[in-house]
């Protein structure tokens, strides 16, 4: 885990550029703020990764879409089933929307919903920083 | 202000009162002045056009499920049944043996956008047409469209006799269905033969049934021989408002009234 940390340290500081003169201080939020926001990208791979790794699978396709109808609903864990109802009722949502609603951990909230893509059942969209959830309904079949 | 809700009134086996109960307590919230929306979600044995006696049909629930219209063309206003009331209005499953054929056919992808569009009607009746309350009529037992119904519910209204199967079936329910979902759940005991007219009758029954499922006793319906001379077309607190029948109802919506606040 710590050599994949490194890695992606490495990786996110050449790709992201940040300014010497940011460094030096000028903008110390700033530069916090970006820390914070490759953190969270490097937590949400991780979750991707321990939860692939749950199901023995090595890439990162999700696996074939999976309608989460009703039945399927009833047949997932409490934990999965909290978080995939709240997103069936909110529509379409970040981790931390959803974390309001079940009065989860964020981070919590985040890996269950990264659980659900993986299994197929819900899409995922990135907009600038925030990651959207949502479950794909009319364009299918 | 009141905020709106949906309510699904559901049960484990037919010929528990579903139907009975979903019509005569929308009619009864009308008469309290209340907006309500009566939704026939039993697309096996859809029974609504026939009990409220609806003849010329253009568009039904069936059609709004599988996204060819949107809700206003379902609703027919009948707010005039009514007198000196709230407003009332009905959408209506397709009871041809096609269109129930064709729903009980549908796959699991349908089922989904089906859901999708039960959980539209959050935004499209409660907050966009203001209604105070949708109630859902469904099949019994554990069927898609009933379970996208409770799904969807605030409240889920489960309707039991003492029929043994009936009360196994219900327990099983309230522990791996409504509790599953997180559902408020109350429970309407219906066709009741014991003496319940007094006091410590109605106490023996309530004690019994709360210790049997540990759920919230919303009412208790004794067996009454004019409910089924009505042939399933009367509605009560309309047409005989002093008959018991019409009371009880009475008391069952004004709880609701009081719990959603």
């Amino acid at each position: 885990m710590l050599f994949l940390l490194v890695l992606y340290t490495r990786k996110t500081q050449r790709g992201s550029r940040v300014s010497k003169q940011e460094i030096l201080g000028k903008k110390p939020l700033h530069i916090l703020e970006k820390i914070r926001e490759n953190l969270e990208k490097l937590n949400e791979k991780i979750e991707v990764m321990i939860e692939l790794q749950k199901h023995g699978r090595k890439d990162f396709q999700p696996l074939p879409e999976a309608p989460l109808d009703v039945m399927t609903l009833l047949s997932m864990p409490d934990h999965l089933r909290k978080t995939a109802m709240t997103l069936c009722r909110l529509g379409r949502a970040t981790a931390e929307e959803i974390a309001q609603q079940t009065r989860r951990a964020r981070a919590v909230e985040s890996a269950y919903l990264n659980q659900l893509v993986i299994m197929g059942h819900l899409k995922k969209e990135r907009k600038g920083r925030k990651a959207y959830f949502y479950i794909e309904r009319e364009s299918q079949g | 202000m009141l905020l709106g809700k949906i309510v699904a009134v559901h049960s484990y086996k037919g010929g528990t009162g579903k139907t009975l109960i979903s019509v005569n307590l929308a009619a009864t919230l009308v008469k309290h002045g209340r907006k309500v929306c009566l939704l026939d979600l039993d697309f096996r044995a859809p029974s609504l056009s026939t009990v409220l006696n609806i003849e010329k049909v253009e568009y039904w629930l069936n059609d709004y499920l599988n996204g060819t219209c949107e809700i206003d063309k379902i609703l027919i206003d009948l707010s005039d049944r009514i007198h000196n009331s709230g407003t009332f209005y009905v959408g209506l499953a397709n009871p041809a043996t096609e269109a129930i054929r064709d729903m009980t056919a549908k796959d699991r992808k349908w089922e989904m956008r089906a859901l999708g569009r039960l959980l539209a009607l959050r935004n499209s009746l409660l907050n966009d047409k203001g209604f105070d309350y949708v109630i859902f009529d469904t099949s019994p037992g554990l069927q898609y469209s009933s379970i996208n119904a409770i799904v969807s519910a605030d409240l889920v209204i489960v309707a039991t006799t003492l029929d043994r199967s009936d009360v196994d079936g219900t327990k099983r329910m309230l522990r791996e269905l409504y509790d599953l979902f997180e559902k408020k759940t109350d429970i309407i005991l219906n066709k009741v033969l014991h003496d319940v007219s007094s006091k410590a009758g109605r106490g023996e029954v309530q004690t019994k049934i709360k210790d049997v499922y540990q759920a919230p006793l919303l009412g208790i319906i004794p067996c009454f021989c004019d409910v089924l001379r009505g042939e399933g077309g009367v509605i009560f607190s309309q047409e005989r408002p002093e008959h018991p029948f019409a009371k009880i109802l009475d008391e069952i919506a004004n709880k609701i009234d009081n719990n959603m606040k």
